[in-house]
């Protein structure tokens, strides 16, 4: 295996988050509708129907491009790709062929190990979803809903070298999609889908040998053991003297099994030419201008930023970077304490997301805003609270909407900073374990902490921990 | 000068492209016909191309409508579509598989 | 006079004004239908009695309830001091190809027997908004492939009012004919190559192709999408402006379809000639065909009576102010139907895809092992043989795919057939031509059976028609009188991109220069004319 390397090239079909299809006014989610109730005569292919072209669609499909580094291209079109298929109503796909949106582009991934790998775009074009079918006692049943869904078709160079690169890829490229906010890219439920290409060359060598396409997988894991399982099969059978076909495979995820579909010997003729009934998408300079400027700074950047102007680590600076929207609320909460970036990265990480992650929700979703983060964050940072109460107040506040200060005072959470009446309940304490004092006089020192453990439940933890300690020897030594 | 031909071989592959099966007359017609075309069509590779020529698509450029918001007008009473179905099941427009066998 | 001999815009502005009932102009237009049209086409095998063929044989379908229940309507507009449209109580025939709610849409198929679009074509619901009246759905060649209509399955198909035993040409013939022969008003049509002006020119009557994307297309079954133009065939050229009037304009639904302002036709009519240039072209006088063995071109020159009709129309319009201006080249004209060949037939192939069984329409009968077999048997059972010969010729002209030489070089071929139109057009150009004048068709009606089943002759009788196709410029046939066989014979206008204009003006003007011409007092045969021997 290792005298080998893996060749793929990855082809993703993305669907595009606009309210409507492509070409109709009829809803481009469908996923918890009936068969069927989300069509109209344009996307179900009745005869004398005429496509007309979603303006958002376009505009997202050069957003897109734009985050992928692609050329837009300033007047592209439609093309037809003819084939029968029970779920493609028109027996063409619109699509685009040789005039796409985007012309080339790329990925940088980041891979855990630290290093970078550069992926070309090939491909990257607007077009039409086709609908669904299903098999029932040996009868095909179709569902036109998803028919005319927005997508856009985007095929890597062959620059990826391992399921773990291409598992990598997808991830890179569901948070960006999410982070420009053109697909919700959720795999489930096919907003992304990916098939994959695989062939296996000798280490050094330069050519590129047949390869089989993966179709349907459709998951992070699948991508990572589908291709595991494929590369491997085409090292054994070329290693016993067998040759790779051009086979399409499919990936059961279930059963984690590839099987074979059919062979691509005979290769269908699309018989590709220009869509007539649709004009050229003309994109002018200064709209090209404004959807490049419209985008915000992209993942990657945003995360090298974060290392470098805030002196995050490389792995706080990924998580803080792994969603936009907790990306701005960390720059937002900064803002607000006006520094502090170290001690609100940890908060972030360690106890933010636990509450996001409780609660499903999303950073700009949270009612508990970075202001007030970072006013928690400052009465703890201020000995006002003790870090057990913060942690606290983040759910209070989320639950309530109120401001943390108010909370504090209203249930009086400050600590107990008086050392009159901390020293009252303190003498109290030790009036009630004459036997622990005792033994304590007598040189058992280490029950100290079993003392303050007394006092902080007697405050229900809001006793200064510091004056508690100078109080308790004060006392005891004595 | 001899003319181009359509051979029976690529007629044959044209027919399974176009979805069709022909009897053994319409075969002979339409095989005729095509070929008769063939001989117009050819005659197009004559005329010479000024190099500044681009394809046209419309002949007039159309002064078309623009692309439209993407606003939600759902298609009323739906059911419509899928009653024009020879064949449907629940809501589904059904057909043999594509492996057959039903 | 009877009502069914009137004008659209006479009956129009009579049941505006409150003169005449929409519903009694239904009534007799119905009337005139059960006289001369006979049995309508069907796909049920028919008696050829000597007396059937000698009907028009138009209607596929007569909307007799919706008819009178849209006539109704506006009697009751009228009624109700409301303005019920410029074409109030019009009746109307519509080309079998678009989608009317209500109706069967056949497109003269075996393949749509018993279709019922949910919706409606946008040109129809403009008609029905404007208060004109439906009387129903009329033959054509299927899917309008053809110049007969001999190719519908809807048999029998439609005679030539003038003489029976010849076509009314197509695809619209059942449009042409249902006009010619009285029996409605207006007809609704469908132009790809000709299919408009080639048979108004063999019925005699006035058929307007208008600029691509001045009428919308929605609702149109599509044959080849980059040249459909729905448009009007009437008895004069005033009718054909105030129905272009009702359909023209911008359709959010149809891509392709013009922003541009609609103008005011009708007013346009009222301008005359003088100082015009209208041009005539040595290109419009022979057809160039191929042979079959040596793929050599033949030269075949016009009907002599057809290019003296042209000749004489200049005459009429240089006497009424007009300039002529001769021997103005348009040397791509003869591309013209290899172009069409290449560019229709791909696009109709792509565009028949959709009938296939599943969805709609026809579906084999018979037991099939698999989805291809349902595809390929419903296919081969539910088309004809010429839409079977187009998706073949359209799946060879295609089949290498995009960098096909056929597809790219004709459709360069077209962008030279338009420069000839630029050329001409240009007003600091040479010619600055306000109209092109030119035979409709290189001869008269044919008879039937006599072309049919000859596709490449067939296609060739749209020689003088398909150039403006190509091009998308506007154009208009108008009888201009008629062969010793006393067949109608049409002259064409065609016009600068989105000047109907212009040319329905030249055309009026023509009209009633000679409406004083003894040819023009005699009447087609359905209509009880003598046919001549």
């Amino acid at each position: 295996m290792k005298d080998y390397e893996v060749i793929i090239g990855l082809e993703t079909h993305i669907q595009l988050n606009t309210v409507t299809k492509i070409f109709c006014s009829c809803k481009a989610d469908s996923w918890e509708d009936e068969p069927n109730t989300n069509i109209c005569p344009v996307c179900s292919g009745l005869p004398g129907v005429l496509p007309v072209l979603n303006e958002e669609a376009v505009r997202k499909g050069a957003a897109l491009a734009a985050a992928m580094h692609a050329e837009i291209n300033p007047e592209s079109r439609f093309d037809r790709k003819n084939y029968f298929y029970p779920d493609l109503p028109k027996g063409y796909q619109i699509t685009q062929f040789d005039q796409p949106i985007g012309k080339g582009g790329c990925l940088d991934l980041k891979m855990p190990d630290g290093q970078t790998r550069h992926v070309r775009i090939h491909k990257l074009h607007l077009e039409e979803d086709a609908g669904k079918t299903k098999i029932e006692h040996g009868t095909r049943l179709v569902d036109f809903n998803r028919c005319g869904v927005p997508l856009v078709e985007m095929v890597t160079e062959p620059d990826l070298r391992s399921g773990d690169e291409a598992a990598q890829y997808l991830i890179q490229l569901r948070q960006l999609l999410r982070w420009i906010g053109v697909s919700e890219a959720d795999m489930e439920r096919g907003h992304l889908r990916c098939d994959a290409n695989v062939s296996i060359r000798k280490r050094g060598s330069e050519v590129l040998n047949t390869k089989t396409e993966i179709k349907n997988v459709n998951s992070i894991d699948a991508v990572r053991q589908a291709i595991g399982e494929e590369a491997k099969r085409q090292v054994e059978l070329v290693e016993s003297g067998g040759t790779v076909k051009s086979y399409t495979l499919d990936w059961d995820a279930d059963r984690g099994k590839l099987t074979m579909m059919r062979s691509k010997e005979s290769e269908a003729d699309y018989r590709y030419f220009r869509e007539p009934d649709l004009l050229p998408v003309v994109l002018s300079e200064e709209k090209i201008e404004a959807i490049r400027a419209g985008l915000p700074e992209l993942p990657m950047v945003r995360r090298e930023r974060f290392e470098r102007e805030y002196g995050l680590s490389a792995y706080d600076a990924e998580i803080l970077t792994g969603e936009r929207s907790l990306s701005e609320y960390f720059e937002a909460a900064v803002k607000c304490f006006g520094g502090g970036e170290k001690s609100i990265s940890n908060w972030m990480i360690n106890d933010l997301t636990r509450l996001m992650n409780d609660l499903d929700k999303t950073a700009a979703e949270l009612i508990l805003t970075p202001a007030f983060l970072a006013e928690i964050i400052r009465l703890v940072e201020e000995g006002k609270i003790n870090a057990a109460t913060g942690k606290n107040l983040l759910r209070k506040v989320e639950e309530s909407g109120r401001d943390p200060v108010e909370i504090v005072e209203a249930e009086g959470l400050a600590v107990i900073a008086d050392s009159g009446a901390l020293r009252t309940q303190i003498e109290a304490i030790l009036a009630g374990a004459p036997d622990e004092v005792a033994n304590f006089k007598a040189g058992k020192e280490s029950l100290l902490g079993w003392f303050v453990g007394q006092v902080m439940r007697a405050t229900g933890g809001k006793a200064d921990p510091k004056l508690t300690r100078e109080i308790l020897l004060e006392l005891l030594k004595n | 000068m001899t003319v181009k031909r359509i051979t029976p071989e690529l007629f044959e592959k044209l027919v399974g492209l176009a979805a069709l099966e022909l009897t053994d007359e319409e075969s002979s017609y339409l095989f005729e016909e095509m070929n008769h075309q063939l001989a117009s069509v050819e005659s197009l590779s004559q005329v010479p191309i000024p190099e500044d020529v681009q394809p046209s698509l419309h002949g007039v450029e159309p002064e078309g409508t623009a692309p439209r918001a993407d606003r939600w007008v759902p298609f009323p009473r739906p059911e419509r579509i899928i009653a024009l179905a020879p064949e449907s099941e629940n809501g589904m427009i059904a057909v043999p598989d594509v492996k057959g066998a039903r | 006079m009877k009502l069914v001999s009137i004008s659209a815009f006479e009956i129009a502005q009579k049941v505006r004004g409150g003169e005449l009932k929409a519903s009694q102009v239904t009534q007799e237009a119905l009337a005139q239908i059960r006289k001369v049209d006979g049995i309508p086409g069907s796909l049920l095998p028919y008696q050829v009695s000597a007396e059937e063929e000698r009907k028009v044989h138009a209607f596929i379908q007569v909307t007799e309830e919706m008819a009178l229940a849209q006539a109704k309507k506006v009697d009751e507009a009228v009624a109700n001091g409301e303005d019920p449209g410029m074409l109030a109580g019009v009746p109307i025939s519509i080309k079998d190809i678009f989608c009317v709610e209500g109706t069967t849409t056949t497109a003269a198929s075996r393949f749509l027997e018993n279709f019922e679009a949910p919706y409606t074509a946008t040109s129809v619901q403009k008609l029905i908004d404007a208060g004109g009246v439906i009387l129903g759905k009329v033959n054509l060649d299927e899917f309008t492939f053809g110049s007969s209509t001999e190719s519908s399955a809807y048999q029998p198909s439609t005679n030539n009012p003038w003489n029976t035993e010849h076509v009314p040409g197509g695809s619209s013939g059942g449009s042409a004919a249902s006009v010619a022969a009285e029996e409605t008003a207006l007809s609704l049509g469908t132009d790809t190559g000709g299919s408009i002006r080639q048979p108004a020119a063999f019925c005699g009557v006035v058929g307007l192709k208008p600029t691509y994307g001045r009428i919308s297309r929605l609702g149109l079954i599509a044959f080849s999408s980059s040249l459909d133009c729905p448009g009007p065939i009437s008895r004069d050229v005033r009718d054909a402006a105030l129905m272009l009037q009702a359909m023209a304009g911008q359709d959010p639904k149809d891509s392709t379809s013009s922003v541009r302002p609609v103008g005011n036709y009708l007013q346009a009519l009222e301008q005359d000639v003088r100082g015009l240039r209208i041009g005539l072209s040595p290109d419009y006088e022979a057809v160039y065909y191929p042979d079959l063995e040596t793929g050599e071109i033949h030269r075949e020159p016009i009907q002599k009576e057809v290019h003296d009709a042209v000749l004489r129309a200049a005459e009429v319009l240089a006497k009424a102010g007009a300039e002529i201006v001769e021997n103005v080249p348009m040397p791509n004209t003869r591309y013209g139907i290899p172009v069409y060949f290449v560019v229709s037939r791909i696009e109709a192939a792509s565009n028949l895809h959709r009938f296939d069984g599943v969805k709609y329409g026809y579906r084999t009968k018979s037991e099939v092992r698999n989805l291809e077999e349902l595809y390929r048997r419903t296919r081969a059972e539910g088309f004809g043989p010429e839409p079977k010969l187009r998706i073949l010729m359209g799946m060879y002209l295609s089949a290498a795919g995009y960098s096909s030489d056929y597809y790219q070089h004709a459709l360069k071929v077209r962008a030279m057939i338009r420069r000839d139109f630029d050329r001409v057009f240009d007003p600091i150009g040479e010619f600055s031509l306000d109209a092109m004048l030119t035979p409709t068709t290189a001869a008269t009606a044919f008879k039937r059976k006599d072309v049919f089943g000859d596709s490449l002759l067939m296609q060739y009788s749209d020689q003088m028609t398909v150039a403006s196709n190509h091009a998308g410029v506007p154009a208009v046939t108008i009888p201009a009188g008629l062969d010793d066989g006393g067949l109608p014979i049409g002259i064409q206008l065609i016009g600068n991109d989105f000047c109907e204009d212009m040319i329905l003006r030249i055309g009026r003007a023509f009209e009633q220069k000679t409406q004083d011409d003894a040819w023009r007092k005699v009447r087609p045969q359905a209509l009880g004319g003598e046919v001549q021997a």
